[in-house]
């Protein structure tokens, strides 16, 4: 168990659900490394009854785990929901063969931010970083091999699958010193990913997709059209979802955008219509392409990102 | 209007468009990932963005100007309606005697006279309002009552400004005629809760106990019912003295150029005065030196003759010596039309072939007699010229040629000529009526009577006497009626012992404006202690302008054996002079009226009048039955006026009037008598502290204008957030 400075030390019978406060962002942004947050995101996730190895579908019974929204109830163990009334799901352990690849937007627009206060903020990146940081953690717990792409304007970091122990302290690394300064161009680079990933893979794509839609189609389609598995993460931020501002406000566009001096409760309609026209005509794509897609706000907790992740990574090797 | 809060609000016109600039200047700084929405949603509105920003700032200017404009209640928003939403409406009536007795000089500190004083006192009664608030009425009373501001303005300034341009008049008082002007304001006013009435006046007798004493006492107690009546009284503690000629006229009615006239003038002093002297002059022209004169209120007139040498128009003029503190009635001016010929037309009804066996012929004698003359030498010396003509001849004459008609023993007047006769008669000509044996009653009642050219009708046939006759009821020591004046203390002026064997009767009523100038003796055989009036032998009444005098007997030898007596000259004279309107009658006025040249005014030209400074006087023409009249402007200065009729030039007299050089006050007590014991507060002529003025006060123009903030307030704000500001029902969160 962790303690931080200035908590309380919390009674044995709290601290299964203690753990799950590390999905808040909130309390996350106060975790500056980033391999901590990522086991405190997946212990907070996998609180269990004991401590197991965090496995997915196996013919090896492993452990129970807490059921949480959005995981398939084909695992429910009803006879434990039987005798206690609660709902738990079994886990096997089990050999797999899955590539991971998370493909984390660095861009400009990525580093906004407007949760938590001071040197504490979470931006956007940093709630991208968080969730490739857990799965990837996840998946080299159970042997998957897990490979790691940051792109802005161009493919900036590419790093092979691997299930070796010190992958992940790799890609924490990488995903811990990326600059986030340009303009991003994410058709182009999931091109280019889709040429050099030879094996079928489970791609988390993690971005705001703030980008030409008519681009990143191309890009994804490219991927499917490779076999591999889609699932595409929109991350914004609550600023960026609700367009609070009042008074005159001089915006400076990231990504090379100009400024706008305007009275923004002028154009908070017409902006909020704009962004959620985008959004569903992205949902659509996503859909239409079998892409999985979720939009992610960055004042929300993380569990539905990682619960989303393991419900479409059964599905895979199943 | 308050152009003050007109300028404000033009001038806060600016203050949107300053914070609107400011507010450019003045911005956070945000920085922005989802630029790329932004733009695009500014591409797509910003038409409509622009335009609802211009309708907020249009909006907000608009509210200060039309704050600004409705502070300054311009014209067309000067109703209590806004302002009874305050609650506290309120109307000041302000009532300023400006009539002659108020330019009473006084030695007070920046106030000369007494109106000086009142418009002193006005001005501080409006400052002491609330601003844009109580609204102001005010009213003068000379010439005659005048509301300077009728309709109730709530523009103080503009009020000061009216009391500043009151100007002193030299006409009467109009008290009644002001409070009545002030009961009907109250009375369209109605909505107004708290109405003040206050009377600024010098408290004379005149004003206050003269012929509108009845009027004054039903006003007040309604005026109480109304308003918080007060008066403030100018000439308190003022010990006044006035001396005055009160009036001038002539002894006779007719002054002609064959008589010395004799002028009689009513110099009075009112108060403890000096003594004076009395100046006549005649044509600016002085007579004689004047007798010093210890003057009272009953003084006894002091008289002046004068034996004018040529007929029309001539001034008169009667002129206290010494200064008082009200100078412009120390002197009196008299035009007197001085007769040098006058025209009457004799009309006989039965014609003579031989000396005066005419029925007019007597009356012809009489009135101009008869001198021994050479060739080219004047037959008479007398004054009158008149003009013997038969009946039949009457129809062809202009009337308002002749002073008067004379119809003796005419049988029948035809109707056309009874309509011209009472036209003649109504415009101030004299028409004589002497009976005849051919005169028809029944023709008489007919035409004349309901003209009111008879005095009543007549009763036929005629009273017909035996050889004693009836006399004249002619008593020499007796008061004889002023006609007959000159017949008084003479023993054997013959009228007394004239008989008359035949006369017309006229039923004369009782309660006739008739005047009977001559009765007959009761008839003998009337029985004791029976009340029947005598038969009137020579009456006289007036129409309009005129005056009908009848004669019940002939004017021959006919049926009395008058003409052969000499009184019968005499009578024919008096008669004939107390009987004509002079022709002076519209040329003495009293400041304050219009001069109406009268239709028998023969003029040249448009007619110009100068008053006595040598400046024109406004003068208006209208149509009067096809015919054109010449109107003034009213004439606001006592002095002498030139007329210019193109031919001739008229005097005109303007003198101040009579009453109002009483400057002798009424006490406190008697002016709330005077106001039927109506509750009144009584005030000097300074102005006291405002809370006994204005009790209960009123902030009311504060709530409205609080009121009239918030409603222009509240339709920004609704503005403001239905154009723009944040509005938490738009707040759209999705769900992740």
């Amino acid at each position: 168990m962790i303690v931080f400075p200035g908590e309380r030390r919390l009674p044995m019978t709290e601290i299964a659900t203690d753990y799950r406060r590390y999905l808040d962002p909130r309390t996350l942004a106060r975790i500056n490394s980033l391999d901590l947050r990522a086991r405190l995101i997946v212990e907070g996730l996998m609180t269990g009854m004991h401590r197991s190895p965090y496995q997915g579908i196996s013919v090896e019974f492993a452990q129970h785990r807490q059921y949480v929204q959005g995981d398939d109830i084909r695992h429910v163990d009803w006879k434990v929901f039987g005798k206690t009334d609660k709902i738990y799901l079994k886990q096997y352990l089990e050999e797999t063969n899955l590539h991971l690849i998370c493909i984390v937007d660095a861009s400009e627009s990525m580093a906004f931010s407007s949760v938590g206060s001071g040197k504490q903020t979470w931006s956007k990146y940093d709630h991208a970083t968080a969730i490739a940081a857990s799965l990837s953690y996840m998946a080299i717990q159970q042997q998957d091999s897990v490979g790691l792409a940051i792109f802005d304007n161009d493919l900036k970091h590419f790093i092979k699958p691997s299930n070796t122990p010190g992958q992940w302290k790799i890609l924490t690394h990488e995903l811990t010193l990326v600059p986030r300064l340009k303009k991003t161009n994410t058709g182009r680079i999931l091109d280019q990913l889709a040429e050099k990933l030879t094996h079928r893979s489970l791609i988390v794509l993690l971005s705001d997709f703030f980008d030409d839609l008519g681009s990143i189609k191309k890009g994804l389609r490219h991927l499917r059209f490779k076999k591999h598995e889609v699932m595409a993460f929109q991350i914004l931020d609550p600023l960026e979802i609700e367009f609070p501002f009042e008074g005159t406000t001089l915006f400076k566009g990231l990504e090379e955008l100009g400024e706008l001096l305007t009275e923004p409760q002028a154009l908070r309609a017409a902006y909020l219509h704009e962004l959620q026209s985008f959004t569903a005509d992205l949902r659509k794509l996503c859909r239409g392409m079998r892409v999985d897609f979720t939009r992610m706000n960055t004042a929300d907790s993380l569990d539905v990102a990682l619960s989303g992740f393991l419900a479409t990574r059964a599905a895979s090797i199943k | 209007m308050a152009p003050g809060f007109v300028a404000a609000g033009l001038l806060l016109v600016g203050i949107p468009i300053v914070i609107h600039i400011l507010n450019r200047r003045r911005f956070k700084t945000v920085t922005w990932a989802a630029m790329e929405f932004l733009l695009r949603a500014l591409k797509k509105n910003r038409r409509r963005l622009e335009f609802e920003q211009l309708i907020l700032l249009v909006t907000r200017c608009l509210v200060l100007a039309l704050l600004g404009l409705a502070l300054a209640r311009p014209v067309g928003c000067q109703n209590g309606a806004l302002s009874m939403l305050g609650g506290h409406a309120g109307l000041s009536v302000i009532v300023i005697d400006n009539s002659y007795s108020m330019a009473y000089a006084v030695d007070r500190p920046d106030a000369k006279t007494h109106l000086d004083q009142a418009k002193k006192l006005a001005k501080g009664l409006i400052d002491q309002l609330s601003g844009g608030g109580e609204a102001v009425s005010i009213i003068t009373t000379s010439p005659v009552a005048r509301a300077v501001i009728e309709k109730p303005g709530y523009d103080l300034e503009a009020a000061r400004q009216a009391v500043d341009r009151i100007q002193q008049a030299y006409g009467a008082t109009d008290l009644a005629g002001a409070m009545q002007k002030a009961l009907e304001i109250a009375e369209r006013e109605s909505r107004q809760p708290d109405k003040s009435l206050y009377l600024l006046t010098d408290a004379t007798r005149s004003a206050w106990e003269g012929d509108q004493s009845t009027s004054l006492k039903q006003l007040g107690p309604e005026l109480a019912k109304i308003y918080r009546v007060s008066h403030f009284n100018l000439s308190q503690g003022q010990n006044q003295w006035n001396q005055a000629v009160l009036q001038i006229r002539p002894k006779d009615n007719l002054v002609n150029t064959k008589f010395m006239a004799e002028f009689a003038a009513d110099a009075k002093g009112f108060g403890a005065g000096p003594d004076s002297a009395l100046e006549w002059s005649i044509n600016d022209r002085p007579l004689q030196a004047g007798q010093p004169l210890k003057l009272d209120s009953d003084s006894a007139p002091s008289t002046g003759s004068y034996a004018f040498k040529s007929g029309g128009p001539q001034v008169v003029q009667a002129t206290l010596a010494g200064k008082d503190p009200l100078p412009a009635d120390n002197t009196r001016y008299r035009v007197i039309d001085v007769a040098s010929e006058l025209k009457v037309l004799i009309v006989e009804g039965k014609r003579g072939i031989t000396p005066l066996e005419g029925s007019g012929a007597f009356l012809q004698v009489a009135l101009a007699p008869t001198k021994d003359s050479g060739p080219g030498q004047a037959k008479s010396d007398s004054y009158v010229q008149p003009e013997l003509i038969s009946d039949l001849e009457l129809g062809n004459k202009v009337l308002t040629n002749y002073s008067a008609v004379l119809l003796a023993n005419v049988a029948q007047v035809p109707s056309t000529t009874a309509g011209q006769l009472e036209a003649f008669v109504k415009q101030g000509g004299t028409l004589m009526l002497f009976m005849g044996d051919l005169v028809n009653g029944d023709n008489y009642n007919k035409e004349l009577l309901p003209r009111k050219l008879l005095p009543g009708p007549m009763v036929g046939p005629p009273v017909h006497s035996d050889e004693k006759g009836f006399f004249f009821d002619f008593k020499p020591k007796g008061v004889p009626h002023p006609y007959l004046g000159v017949f008084a203390n003479q023993e054997n002026s013959g009228l007394d012992t004239a008989q008359v064997f035949d006369y017309w009767r006229v039923e004369v009523p009782a309660s006739s404006p008739v005047e009977r100038v001559l009765n007959y003796q009761p008839a003998e055989g009337s029985k004791p202690g029976e009340k029947r009036l005598p038969d009137p032998a020579i009456t006289v009444h007036s129409l309009e302008l005129g005056r009908v005098l009848f004669f019940s007997t002939s004017a021959n030898a006919d049926w009395t054996t008058l003409p052969v007596r000499m009184a019968y000259v005499t009578l024919m004279q008096e008669l004939l002079a107390g009987s004509v309107r002079p022709g002076d009658y519209w040329m003495n006025l009293s400041a304050g009226q219009s001069l109406e040249i009268p239709a028998s005014i023969r003029l040249a030209g448009a007619p110009t009048l100068m008053d006595s400074a040598g400046q024109p006087v406004l003068m208006t023409s209208e149509s009067r039955n096809g015919v054109a009249m010449y109107r003034s402007a009213p004439l606001e200065r006592p002095g002498e006026y030139k007329l210019k009729t193109g031919t001739a030039e008229i005097p005109i007299a303007v003198n101040v009037p009579a009453n109002e050089a009483d400057v002798r006050t009424v006490p406190d007590e008697a002016l709330k008598k005077a106001l039927g014991d109506a509750d009144i507060a009584l005030h000097g002529a300074e102005l006291p502290l405002q809370a006994s003025l204005n009790q209960g006060g009123n902030d009311f123009g504060w709530k409205v204008m609080a009121f009239a903030v918030l409603t222009l307030l509240a339709l920004e704000c609704f503005m403001a957030m239905r154009f723009g500001h944040f509005r938490r029902s738009q707040v759209v969160r999705e769900t992740v």
